[in-house]
C-alpha cells in the first residue's frame, strides 16, 4: 500500500496514565483521513505524539518511508509533516506577515513569497489584516491563519486538530471546502474532528477512536451508514 | 544655570540608563523565552569589561578590536551558561515543563551558583582591587560642547548603545533567528508546531543577550575606569528593576525604564549625596510591584 503515513501499535504514556494504546492507521498518499472521537479518547495526543510535540512510549511513526517517532519536531516539519493544531497556537502578540513568515520553514526567499502570495489571495482577509496582530484576529481568521502558517512550508502531509471548532457555520463550511481543496493542490490531509457529518463528506476514509484506541475503521460512506457511528455521532440531526 | 546643570544631569544620567537598558535586555529576552530569571548575567557583564582589559593590558589592540573581543567572549560565556546552569534542567518536552515552575527554582539556583563561582574565581585570579586601566584606553577624554562637558565614553555609549539597539531590532523583526525567538515567547507550544528549533533558540537568546551585557560591562569599565569581580551586581540589580518596571518580557519597556531610572539616579544624586542615588532602583521597584504589578506600560501582554 502507498502509504504517506503509517503509524503502527502506537502507544503514548503520561505518566501512571496510558493515554494511547496501541493505535493504527494509515494515510495514503493524497487522501483525506478523518479520525472521530468523543472528548478525551486521546485525538489531540495522537496529533501531538505524529508531530513529535509528544513522545510515543512504543510503537511507529513512519512518514514517507522513515521512521519519525523519535525525531524531534522541528525535523519532521522540515520533512513535510505540517500541522494547525487544536486551540491553533498561533503568535497572537506578532503580526500576521509574522505568522506565516514562521510557517515558511525551508523555502528560499523567492518561494516564500510565491508562498504566501498563493496563502493570502486563498485567505484574502488574511490580506486586510497583514500588519495586525494576530492576537486581535476573530476565532475564524485565527483558524484560517492556523491553517495558511501550516501551509506555508508546502508540507505533503497536514494535520488538522478540530479545525471546525466554536466557528460559525459559515466559517465551517468554507473551512471543509479549504479541505478538499487543498487535496487538489497535492497536500493530504489527516484530520481530527468533533463534527462527524461533515468530517465523513470530506474524508475517504475515517476512524473512531475510544479510550485511546481505534475502535471503528472503514470508509467514509461505510462509516457514515454504521449503526453505532450513527447512533453516537451523528445523532438524530437531519442530513 | 540651573538649566545648564540639569541638561547635563539629563546626558548623564541617559548614559547610565543606556548601560542598564544593554544589561536589561538580557534578562528580558532569558525572562520573555524560558519564564526565567538569569542571576549570572552580572557576572557576563564582569567577564566582558575583563576580556577587554585582558586583550588590552597583553597587546593592545585598537579600541574596536577589544569591543569584538567583548563580544566574542560574552557570546561565548553566554552559550557556556545555557549548557551548564539552564539546559540539565530541561529534560521534559512539552509545554508544562519548558516555563515550570520547578524548572524556575532549579535554575534560579544553579545561575546563582555559577555567578557565585565565576566571582571567586575572579577574585582567585585577579584580586578583588580594581584594575588599572591604561590611559590611552580610558574613555575620559573630556568633550565641550558649549558650556556641557562630557566624557567620551558617554559618545560611546550613546553610540554603542543605539547600533546595538538597532541592531537588536533588526535581528528580531528581520532575521529567522529572531522571529524564532519572538515566537517561542509568546507560544512555545506553537514554536514546536511550526518547526522552531526550541533549544537552538534558546542557545540564541542566551548568547545575543551576553553579549550586549559583556559589551555594556566592558564600555562601563573603561569610562569609569572599574573593573573590579563584583562590578556586575550593582548595574544586575538595576537592569533587573528595569526588566520588572518594563513588564517583565517587553524589550520596548525594559529599554525606556532602563532610561528612566538612570535619570532618576543621576537627578537624585545632583541634588543628594552619591548613596541616594542607589535607593531610587529599590523605591522604583517597590513602586511598581505593589501599584504597577504587570508593569507601567500595563499588559505586560506584549512579549519580546
Ligand atoms: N500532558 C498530559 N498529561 C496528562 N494527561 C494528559 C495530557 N494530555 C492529555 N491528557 C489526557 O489524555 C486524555 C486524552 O486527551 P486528548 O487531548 O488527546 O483528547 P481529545 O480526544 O483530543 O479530546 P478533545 O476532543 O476534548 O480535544 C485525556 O484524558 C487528557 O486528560
Ligand atoms: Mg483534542
Amino acid at each position: 500500500m502507498n502509504a504517506l503515513l503509517e503509524i503502527k501499535g502506537l502507544q503514548v504514556r503520561m505518566g501512571e496514565q496510558t493515554i494511547l494504546d496501541g493505535v493504527s492507521l494509515h494515510v495514503p498518499t493524497g487522501g483525506i483521513v478523518t479520525v472521530l472521537g468523543s472528548n478525551g479518547v486521546g485525538k489531540t495526543t495522537l496529533m501531538r505524539a505524529v508531530s513529535g510535540v509528544y513522545r510515543s512510549t512504543a510503537g511507529s511513526i513512519h512518514f514517507d518511508g522513515s521512521d519519525i517517532s523519535r525525531w524531534p519536531s522541528h525535523r519532521i516539519v522540515a520533512a513535510g509533516l505540517a500541522q494547525a493544531p487544536e486551540g491553533r497556537q498561533i503568535f497572537s502578540s506578532m503580526t500576521v506577515a509574522e505568522n506565516l513568515r514562521i510557517g515558511a520553514v525551508g523555502l528560499s526567499p523567492d518561494e516564500q513569497a510565491e508562498e504566501q502570495e498563493k496563502q493570502l489571495a486563498r485567505f484574502p482577509i488574511l490580506r486586510a489584516r497583514y500588519r495586525q496582530q494576530a492576537g486581535t484576529l476573530s476565532g475564524g481568521e485565527q483558524q484560517m491563519l492556523c491553517i495558511a502558517r501550516a501551509l506555508m512550508c508546502r508540507p505533503k502531509l497536514l494535520l488538522m486538530d478540530e479545525p471546525s471548532l466554536g466557528l460559525a457555520p459559515k466559517v465551517v463550511r468554507a473551512i471543509f471546502d479549504l479541505i478538499s481543496l487543498i487535496r487538489t493542490e497535492g497536500h493530504s490531509v489527516l484530520l481530527v474532528e468533533q463534527n462527524a457529518r461533515a468530517a465523513l463528506r470530506v474524508a475517504d476514509y475515517a476512524y473512531v477512536m475510544d479510550g485511546g484506541r481505534i475502535a471503528i475503521e472503514g470508509s467514509s460512506t461505510e462509516l457514515a451508514n454504521d449503526a453505532r457511528v450513527r447512533a453516537a455521532y451523528l445523532g438524530g440531526h437531519a442530513s | 544655570m540651573f538649566d545648564i546643570f540639569f541638561v547635563q544631569q539629563l546626558v548623564n544620567g541617559l548614559s547610565v540608563g543606556f548601560i542598564y537598558a544593554l544589561m536589561a535586555i538580557g534578562f528580558t529576552l532569558i525572562f520573555g523565552v524560558l519564564n526565567v530569571v538569569n542571576f549570572a548575567h552580572g557576572e557576563i557583564y564582569m567577564i566582558g569589561a575583563y576580556a577587554g582589559w585582558l586583550s588590552i593590558t597583553i597587546f593592545a589592540p585598537p579600541l574596536f578590536v577589544v569591543i569584538l573581543i567583548a563580544l566574542a567572549i560574552g557570546a561565548l560565556a553566554g552559550f557556556s551558561l545555557e549548557r551548564i546552569a539552564f539546559r540539565p534542567f530541561r529534560r521534559f518536552r512539552d509545554e508544562a515543563s519548558l516555563k515550570s515552575k520547578a524548572m524556575r527554582e532549579a535554575t534560579l539556583l544553579s545561575s546563582l551558583a555559577i555567578s557565585i563561582i565565576v566571582r571567586e574565581v575572579a577574585e582567585k585570579i585577579f584580586g578583588s582591587n580594581m584594575q588599572t586601566i591604561p590611559q590611552d584606553y580610558l574613555l575620559l577624554t573630556p568633550i565641550e560642547i558649549g558650556p556641557l562637558s562630557f566624557a567620551s565614553g558617554q559618545f560611546l555609549i550613546f553610540g554603542l548603545s543605539i547600533v546595538m539597539l538597532g541592531g537588536l531590532q533588526w535581528l528580531l523583526k528581520r532575521t529567522r533567528v529572531g522571529l524564532a525567538i519572538r515566537a517561542v515567547a509568546n507560544n512555545p507550544m506553537g514554536a514546536t508546531y511550526v518547526g522552531i528549533n526550541t533549544e537552538r533558540t534558546i542557545i540564541a537568546t542566551f548568547v545575543i543577550g551576553s553579549t550586549l551585557g559583556a559589551t555594556a560591562g566592558l564600555v562601563v569599565g573603561l569610562y569609569q575606569g572599574a573593573i573590579f569581580p563584583a562590578m556586575g551586581f550593582a548595574p544586575g540589580i538595576k537592569a533587573f528593576v528595569a526588566m520588572v518596571m518594563g513588564g517583565l518580557s517587553s524589550i520596548g519597556g525594559a529599554v525606556v525604564c532602563a532610561l528612566i531610572l538612570g535619570v532618576a539616579e543621576a537627578v537624585t544624586t545632583s541634588f543628594f549625596a552619591q548613596g541616594w542615588g542607589d535607593l531610587v532602583a529599590y523605591v522604583f521597584l517597590i513602586i511598581t510591584l505593589i501599584f504597577f504589578p504587570t508593569g507601567l506600560f500595563g499588559g505586560g501582554r506584549e512579549r519580546v
